[in-house]
Formats: structure tokens, C-alpha cells, sequence
């Protein structure tokens, strides 16, 4: 191709490219405006999060369909705050990345409540550990036919120590939908005792039926740290142990008070509800998603101190359409619910059973005030309110309580956003101030054009004149890059961080090795004779072939770098990824045609010009040797 | 500057440096190294950053008190919060006149509540605004993902390197390159054990960066060496062994250039991150890239050429034409009439000019043989032998 062609080519591949910068994909604003990229957080300051998908049993990565749900509501909750440009991406297989540029606040709270899930409350235990005091509730399994006067009952108000938000929750067929409510809810006052909102207690999934290899091995590996005669005492327990009538039962359950919440996590929720050694600490303790399972019975605490045995989820937070924390006629906060459709009915299901008691599946001592079951919502490990069940609730329902506006409006908040697919924990987060930030960006910029002012030095001192070339190469591939920043920035949401700055710096390197490689050739063909015409030509093609396969390698390694790896190093590797490709476009279409221009001029042909000069052997010093004095090849 | 100084011989290419004759030296050294790393691995180990035990971050402008004072102050802040929690380091970064000061103090890990507690404490205790203060938390889990992450990118990019220098050269110099390569991420890592380096995810992701690198050295001297060494079983002037030696020596400027000027941006990004910015992800990367690309221009010289040269001369054609050599030359030596060169014939080649005795007596030395490029001129070192067979003539000149 002729030399003028191809900087034609390279001329409309600028005008394409800065046409781009200006007008197209959302540029909007001033011509200055139209030119800024999009900058990392640790540049302009603000606060990032990642989140990491925890509930992966054996390690692999979560489906991401899920994955891509659990984005969408975190988005929602993110955009709850009211943050301009607030940003939340997915990132690797496992991770999602929430951004709040020019924000400096905790955002901890977004990942929190995965999974939302309504279990009947089957039994209820002191889970303080304050095991010489056994708790109260009855060991019968099916608890006593009748429900019980609701004074004694009241569940273990006197067992627990701490202190519990009374907030008396009754989920009431609101009047608006409550055609079909069969028993008709009084909106019970203050009645029936559960805490809402206040502690957190994790229960773990630990329950007979679909044991996997992994969690057996586990919990054989418990049984080997707790000893025999301790698991052989808790798996005989039918009903918490109690301690005052056979004191040597503590003694024997000891070992279990010095689990970890892991290793509490695998025991059969049984176990982990009759031995009392097993506090409320430790259940709370335990991993993420530890009680997801729907179709397990499973411990979880209120409170920190009550201990409760829950019945199978029969509804899940993806059956909440909607819930809002509202006043109600007796001016009180009140979250009312939404279920969806099928989620209504299963809704109706529940309440049915836990209106009627149906086989007296809740114990005496689990029943509310007015002799109802408690249908616990539990948010992860923890059950946030437990509430009694009023009425078998076809339509709207709402819980009541003692609510603040913000605790109504944090359990509406849970329950809706409770939908979370996944379990996530914060993996990382940063927050930046503004000036910190600037001062990232001020020192990226130094380096860059330090290391730039280095490389231009040295090739000037090397290679002279033709440093020049290397000169002007370099601002066209920054150039290049910029406009390449910008216009991905708008249209892919590329972003650049102080890492992708490094990444750009160090791909000054490759743009300049590319040089040196393309030169030292043209020193060889000159030093064999060639003039500097034919040199040109010949060099360049040998060098092409050894520069396409380095960078092609330098490509590689920023390809499998960016699908890889996680964090701010994606931006790294796609910036020495970029700019390595830019560099290829430079070097075939600035690089080359420039050379094959000057190598017409005369300028070029003075050795103490061009820089290679120095490798011309001086006439005379060098004897006239034959050229080659080696070897043909076959 | 045609004087015999070893700078301009080395710019010619004529420095005749024996590297691949010594190669059992550079085997041994490389050899003792990669044991002192292993055994520096073993009783020294890393000294991982805060990313891999799990931890917190609190920078605190500089401008509220001297750094004892502040350490002291949120150490007591610190404990008020429970679970042992302490500050662990504290130091000043920043500065440099290109901005605010800051106390960068690392602590153990605390939960999201705790942090936001420990910073209004904080903020209040110092009279400043809560979000002046910035700070970064890092689980453990993050560390390991980030490792595990990296060991997997190492892995696929070994795997597509392989097969790439595979196709583009052959496989014992793929063997060869990615035993450099080993050997440069083991000496590396060797030297982060050793001198105990802080490694962060960020060195982590580094050490991949060095992958690239370090076989684009090896990928531009083998280049050479393939070229150099095309069809040398058709002649008997030139041992494998000599000609990539050869190919060395005329590519070391290059890859010496080259690898000064990678690594003067990469210094920059190292100086500006340890001086201006004090630590962090800059820091972290200019170093291990620094580090980590000095090591591979050694590797790619020393070991990557001596290493393809012992596999090449177990090749049944490369070992033939090996002692035929040493017979002709054993025989020019006594004095005997120089076998002519059985391919010359075939190549029809008539500049191949019969070979002088110097070459051949300066063969056992020093390569001083084909101190020029000469096999240069063969056309089929291009790439791809784009223009068909022209000869040897400048088959790029149709290009034009």
C-alpha cells in the first residue's frame, strides 16, 4: 500500500473516532464536557462496594440468573438512596459491585436480608445459655390440644434475659381486602408478645432430609470435636434437655458450648434446638444462607435469647408482591402486605394452619396471646418479627405493632426487598474523599507523563531523528486511547480508575518496545549495505512478523486478565488491552508509511541525522570482508 | 564509534558474548536461585497485605494531629468497639506537595457497623466532618478470590500461550519459553519472600502482567533464533548451538531496549506510587511489574536460548549435524582440504562463499562466526513468507 493511503485510512479512523467523542451515544453538554471520561472512584472520590455471593456450598458459582436478579433488587434499594449516577454491576461469576461516585456513606446495609422466608414457629427455647435454668417449654412434641391460656404461654418473655422490643404483631385481613377472611382478625393491640426488628438469629439448615455428602463428612468431623458420649447424649434428646433433672446431661453436653457457628451450622436442627448448650451467640453465628433450605425444619433466634424451631418455609420473599409501611385508622404504624398471586394462596395456606394449629403442630408454649400460632419472618438467619396469626388471610394483611415510622418502615423494606436471591457478604469496599481522590488522579496523570517523557528521552538519545517518529507516534496512540476512553466510557460504561491508568502507562512500554524492535531491524539491514530505501522496507516487514507475535502475547495476557479476574485489575487489563490494540493501528498505519517517507528524503540518508549512522561502518575501518560470509539456508 | 569497545559491539551485535556455551553455568545459578526461593518460601513465607488476613483501612487527613497522636487516639476509639479490635500499622502517605496528607492506619478487621462507628468516633474526636475520612475494608474471602481468580488466569494463560508459541514457533521453544517463564514468576516471588515484601491482590494481578512481559523478550529473541537457524542442518558451517548464540547476541540490544524502555513508564508508575501516593494499588503494581520484567530480561536471555539449545541438540537431525561439523572442523584444524559444504549445492547459492579458515578456527572459541547478520538474508525468515519465493532477494520490495 502506498504510504499516502494508509495515514488516509489512520486520518479516518480519527475523524470517525473524535465524531464519535462528540456526537454520538448520549454526548450531550459543552465540547468540554463531550470530553470527559469517565472516572474510577478512586479518582473523583466516592464509595464502592463489592458483594460477594456466599451461599455457594461447595464453592461454585451461583446461578446467574440469580445473580442477575439479586443486581436488579439491590439496584432498587442502591437507587433508594437517591444518588445520582449510583452504579451496580455484576462482576465475575459471584460478586456485584455497587458504586456511589461523590458519595462518602456506609452502604454496608444493601447486601444485607438476602432471603426472606415465613416459617410457623413449631417450639420455642431460652437460647441465652444460661443452661442451669432450664427453659421452660414442654418436651411433648405436639405440644397439648388445646392452645394454651396465652398468660403462661407467653413464650419465653420469662425465659430470656434480654430485653425484647414487645411489639405485639398481628397479621390482620385489612379492611379493604378482606372479603374472605374467615375468622375475623380483631386488630389486636398489644397483645401478643414478638419482637419485631430487633435481633438477628441465624438458623441453620441443618434438618434431616436431603443430606449432602459434604454437610454428612461435617458434621462427622463435629462429632469426632465434641466426642461420643457428648453427640451420642444430644442425639438422644427428644426435647430440650432439661438440666435441672438430670445434671449430668450438662457435663455431657459441654463440648457443644465451644462450636464454632460453622460447626453448628451442620448439626440437625433437632439437635441444635434440644441441646441447650447451643446459644443463641453461636446460632447467630453461624454462615450465611445457613437455613435457606424451604423444605427443612430449621433453629433460628429472636432476640439473641429465644430459641425457635421452625417449620418449613411454605411461603418465600419472592411471594411478597409489595409491602409498605402505612398509618392506620387508629393512627399506628403498620406494614401492610402484598402477596402475589400464587403467593397469595400459599399465604391463605399458611395462616389457615397456623389459625387453626392443624395437628397441633405448634407448641403450647409457641402460641401467641390468643392461643394462635406465631408464623416467624425470618430474614437470613435471623427472624425479624414473628407475629401472630389473626385470621386465615385471603387478601391484603397487615402487621401490627408498636412501630416507629422507621421500624414499619424497615420490616416493609425487608419484606420487599427481602426478595434477594442470594446471600451476599461485603467482600471489599472503599470509600474515597473528593481530595484524596484528585490527589489519585494528579499522581496517575505525573506517572503517565513521567514514564512518557522518559521514553521520548531515551529514544531521542538512541535512536535521534527518528525519535521523533517515536514521538509523534506515541501522542497519536494517546490521542487514540483518549478518544477511545471517552467514547467507551459513554457507550460500555467503561470507567477509568488509577489501575486502568496504570495499565495505560505500562502499555507505554509496548508502544515503544514495538519501536525499538522495528528500528534495531532497520540498523541490521543498514549495516548490511542496504540503503536506507530499501532497508526501510525489508526491516519492516521482518519486524511486523516479531511485533504482531509480542503483542499479540502482551493481548493475550490482558484478555484472559479481564474475563479472569475481579476487582480494580479489570480496569488495568483492559486499559494495557486497549491500548495495546491502538498501538497495532499506530504502528501499521502511522508507523510505517511515516518510515517509507523519510526514507525518501535526504535527511534521512545523513547517518548523524537518522541515528543510524552509528552502526554505517566508517569506510576503511571495516575491511571489505564478503558480505555473508555464512551460510545459505537450504 | 566502529572502535572495539564492548558498547559498540554490543550495538552491532558483535559482542560475541558465549551464552549458550555456558549454558551449565547459567542452568547451575538459575538452579541454586529457584532452590534459595523454595526454601525462602518455606521458612520465611509472604508477608501478605491486610486483603488476605481480612481488614480495615482508615485514612485521616494529616491535618488533624501528629501521627501518634492519631494512631493513639483511634487505637482507644478502637477498643471501645470490641473483638479485640487494634490499630495495626500506621504511616503517613501522600505529600509530595501534590496534595493533602494523610494517616493511613491499617486495623484488624471490623464488621460494617463497627467501621461506620469507630469513623464518627473518629471524625468527632478530630472536630472533622465523618466524610474526610476514607477508608477501605477488605474481607478475607476477597483476598482468596482474588488469588484464586489469579491462579486461574495463569493457568488459561499458559494454557493459550502454549498452544499460540506453539503454532508460531515449535514446541520445544514453547517448552523452553514457558520453563523461563516458570522460572521468572518463581524468582520473582522468590525475591517478594525473601526481602518480605507486603503482596496485595494488586502484586497478585502483577504477576500475571509479568507473564506478558516476560515472553515478549523471550518471543523477540527466539524470533531471531528461528530465523537464524532456518535450514542449518543443509549446511555444515554453524552448529544449532553457535547460530542461536549468534541470534542472541544481535538481539540483545533489542531486547535489552526494550526492556529499558518497558521499564521506564513502570518505574515512573513505582516512583509516583511509593512516593506520592505512599501505598496502594499503584505501588503494589510498579513494584512487582518492576521487579518482575527485570527478572525476565535476564530469564529470556539467559535461560531461554541455553534452554531451547539442550532440547534442539536432543533432536536425532540437530545431533547429526552436530558431529558433522565437529568432524569437518576437526579436520580443517589438521589441515585438510574443507569438505565442501553439502548443501550448497542444493541451495544453488553462490555467494555462500567456501569458508575461510577464520570462522571455523574461532568456532570452538567465541562465535565470532558470522559476526554479521548473514543469514539475515535468507527470504524465508519472513514472516509468513508473505511474497512467496523470490529468492533471496528483497522480496518486500514487490510490496511496495
Amino acid at each position: 500500500m502506498r504510504p499516502g493511503r494508509q495515514l488516509a485510512v489512520l486520518g479516518a479512523v480519527f475523524v470517525v473516532l473524535y465524531l464519535l467523542v462528540f456526537f454520538a451515544g448520549g454526548a450531550s453538554g459543552g465540547w468540554k464536557d463531550r470530553l470527559e471520561p469517565r472516572l474510577g472512584l478512586d479518582l473523583v472520590g466516592g464509595t464502592r462496594l463489592t458483594l460477594e455471593a456466599t451461599n455457594t456450598v461447595d464453592g461454585r458459582a451461583p446461578n446467574s440468573e440469580n445473580l442477575e436478579e439479586a443486581r436488579r433488587i439491590i439496584e432498587s434499594r442502591v437507587n433508594a438512596f437517591g444518588v445520582a449516577e449510583a452504579e451496580v454491576v455484576t462482576e465475575g461469576d459471584r460478586n456485584i459491585v455497587v458504586s456511589l461516585p461523590g458519595e462518602n456513606r456506609d452502604i454496608s446495609e444493601v447486601g444485607e436480608a438476602a432471603e426472606l422466608r415465613f416459617r410457623k414457629v413449631l417450639k420455642i427455647a431460652d437460647g441465652s445459655g444460661a443452661a442451669a435454668n432450664p427453659p421452660p417449654a414442654s418436651p411433648a412434641p405436639s405440644g397439648s390440644a388445646s392452645p394454651a391460656p396465652s398468660g403462661g404461654a407467653t413464650p419465653s418473655a420469662g425465659a430470656t434475659p434480654s430485653p425484647r422490643v414487645s411489639s405485639s404483631v398481628a397479621a390482620t385481613a385489612s379492611p379493604a381486602g378482606g372479603q374472605g377472611g374467615a375468622a375475623p382478625a380483631s386488630p389486636s393491640p398489644s397483645a401478643s408478645p414478638s419482637a419485631s426488628s430487633s435481633a438477628a438469629a441465624p438458623t441453620p439448615s441443618a434438618s434431616a432430609p436431603p443430606v449432602t455428602a459434604g454437610i454428612e463428612e461435617q458434621r462427622k468431623a463435629v462429632e469426632a470435636k465434641v466426642g461420643p458420649a457428648a453427640w451420642a447424649a444430644a442425639t438422644a434428646l427428644q426435647a430440650p434437655a432439661d438440666l435441672t433433672a438430670d445434671p449430668s446431661l450438662a457435663e455431657k453436653l459441654k463440648p457443644f458450648a465451644g462450636l464454632t457457628g460453622r460447626e453448628v451450622a451442620v448439626l440437625p436442627a433437632q439437635m441444635q434446638f434440644n441441646v441447650p448448650q447451643i446459644t443463641c451467640a453461636q446460632l447467630d453465628d453461624r454462615p450465611p444462607a445457613s437455613i435457606s433450605a424451604e423444605d427443612q425444619q430449621v433453629v433460628a433466634c429472636q432476640g439473641g435469647a429465644g430459641k425457635y424451631l421452625l417449620d418449613q418455609a411454605k411461603v418465600l420473599g419472592t411471594d411478597v408482591d409489595d409491602a409498605n409501611a402505612v398509618l392506620d385508622q387508629t393512627n399506628q404504624w403498620v406494614v401492610s402486605l402484598d402477596f402475589s398471586g400464587s403467593g397469595q394462596e400459599k399465604w391463605t395456606g399458611l395462616t389457615r394452619e397456623a389459625f387453626n394449629n392443624e395437628g397441633q403442630a405448634c407448641d403450647a408454649a409457641a402460641l401467641g396471646d390468643t392461643g394462635k400460632c406465631l408464623v416467624a419472618v425470618v430474614l437470613d438467619n435471623e427472624i425479624v418479627s414473628a407475629p401472630e396469626i389473626q385470621g386465615v388471610l385471603t387478601g391484603n394483611s397487615q402487621i401490627t405493632g408498636n412501630f416507629t415510622n422507621a421500624e414499619a418502615s424497615k420490616l416493609a423494606g425487608q419484606l420487599r426487598f427481602g426478595a434477594l436471591p442470594l446471600t451476599f457478604e461485603p467482600a471489599e469496599s472503599q470509600n474515597v474523599t473528593a481530595s484524596l481522590g484528585a490527589s489519585h488522579l494528579r499522581a496517575g496523570l505525573i506517572a503517565a507523563g513521567i514514564g512518557m517523557l522518559l521514553v521520548i528521552i531515551y529514544s531521542f538519545f538512541y535512536y535521534r531523528l527518528l525519535g521523533s517518529v517515536i514521538f509523534f507516534s506515541l501522542i497519536l496512540s494517546a490521542l487514540l486511547v483518549f478518544g477511545a476512553l471517552v467514547f467507551l466510557g459513554r457507550q460500555i460504561g467503561f470507567t477509568l480508575t488509577l489501575a486502568g491508568i496504570a495499565g495505560m502507562i505500562v502499555s507505554l512500554g509496548v508502544a515503544a518496545d514495538s519501536f525499538v524492535i522495528y528500528f534495531e531491524r532497520l540498523k541490521d539491514e543498514i549495516q548490511e549495505g542496504r540503503s536506507p530505501r530499501s532497508a526501510v522496507s525489508r526491516a519492516w516487514i521482518r519486524a511486523r512478523r516479531t511485533i504482531i507475535s509480542a503483542n499479540a502475547i502482551t493481548i493475550m495476557s490482558a484478555v484472559v486478565l479481564y474475563i479472569v479476574s475481579v476487582g480494580t485489575v479489570k480496569g488495568f487489563a483492559f486499559a494495557l488491552g486497549l491500548a495495546t490494540v491502538l498501538d497495532l493501528v499506530v504502528v501499521f498505519l502511522f508507523r510505517h508509511p511515516i518510515m517509507t517517507m523519510f526514507a525518501r528524503t535526504r535527511a534521512f540518508l545523513s547517518p548523524r541525522v537518522s541515528g543510524l549512522g552509528r552502526v554505517l561502518p566508517p569506510r576503511g575501518v571495516e575491511p571489505a570482508k564478503p558480505r555473508n560470509p555464512r551460510v545459505k539456508e537450504a | 564509534m566502529a572502535g572495539s569497545g564492548l558498547a559498540s559491539r554490543l550495538y552491532r551485535g558483535e559482542a560475541g558474548l558465549d551464552v549458550v556455551g555456558r549454558r551449565k553455568l547459567w542452568f547451575t545459578v538459575a538452579g541454586v536461585l529457584v532452590l534459595l526461593a523454595l526454601a525462602s518460601f518455606l521458612i520465611r513465607g509472604f508477608n501478605p497485605g491486610i486483603e488476605f488476613a481480612g481488614g480495615n483501612v482508615l485514612r485521616v487527613p494529616a491535618s488533624v494531629g501528629t501521627l501518634e497522636e492519631v494512631e493513639s487516639r483511634t487505637d482507644t476509639i478502637l477498643a471501645e468497639q470490641g473483638d479485640e479490635a487494634r490499630v495495626v500499622t500506621a504511616q503517613q502517605v501522600g505529600g509530595g506537595g501534590t496534595g493533602e496528607e494523610f494517616y493511613e492506619l491499617k486495623t484488624t478487621q471490623l464488621g460494617p457497623e463497627q467501621d461506620t462507628a469507630a469513623r464518627t468516633a473518629l471524625a468527632q474526636s478530630f472536630g472533622i466532618n465523618v466524610d474526610q475520612i476514607s477508608g477501605d475494608r477488605v474481607s478475607k474471602a476477597w483476598g482468596d478470590q482474588v488469588t484464586s481468580r489469579a491462579l486461574l488466569g495463569l493457568v488459561i494463560f499458559l494454557a493459550v500461550v502454549s498452544i499460540y508459541l506453539v503454532l508460531r514457533f515449535e514446541w520445544q521453544m514453547a517448552v523452553a519459553a514457558i520453563a523461563s517463564l516458570l522460572m521468572n514468576l518463581v524468582l520473582t516471588a522468590g525475591i517478594y519472600s525473601a526481602v518480605g515484601l507486603e503482596v496485595t491482590p494488586s502484586t497478585v494481578i502483577g504477576f500475571l502482567t509479568i507473564l506478558g512481559f516476560a515472553l515478549y523478550d523471550v518471543v523477540v529473541v527466539f524470533d531471531k533464533v528461528q530465523e537464524n537457524t532456518r535450514g542449518i542442518t543443509a549446511n555444515n558451517n554453524q552448529t544449532y548451538g553457535e547460530a542461536a548464540n549468534l541470534a542472541l547476541n544481535q538481539s540483545l540490544m533489542r531486547s535489552f531496549n526494550t526492556s529499558v524502555v518497558a521499564l521506564l513508564p513502570v518505574g515512573s508508575i513505582l516512583f509516583i506510587g511509593a512516593f506520592l501516593l505512599g501505598a496502594g494499588t499503584l505501588k503494589d503494581l510498579g513494584l512487582v511489574l518492576f521487579v518482575g520484567m527485570a527478572v525476565a530480561f535476564l530469564t529470556s536471555i539467559l535461560l531461554a536460548t541455553p534452554l531451547l539449545v539442550m532440547m534442539k541438540n536432543r533432536d536425532p537431525r540437530i545431533q547429526a549435524h552436530r558431529k558433522r561439523i565437529a568432524a569437518r572442523r576437526s579436520a580443517i584444524a589438521r589441515g585438510e582440504t574443507p569438505g565442501r559444504p553439502a548443501a550448497r549445492a542444493a541451495t544453488g547459492e553462490t555467494e555462500a562463499e567456501p569458508v575461510d579458515a577464520e570462522p571455523a578456527a574461532l568456532a570452538g572459541a567465541a562465535p565470532k562466526v558470522g559476526a554479521r547478520p548473514a543469514a539475515k538474508r535468507s527470504s524465508g525468515a519472513r514472516g509468513g513468507r508473505p511474497a512467496g519465493g523470490s529468492g533471496n532477494r528483497p522480496g518486500g520490495a514487490k510490496r511496495r
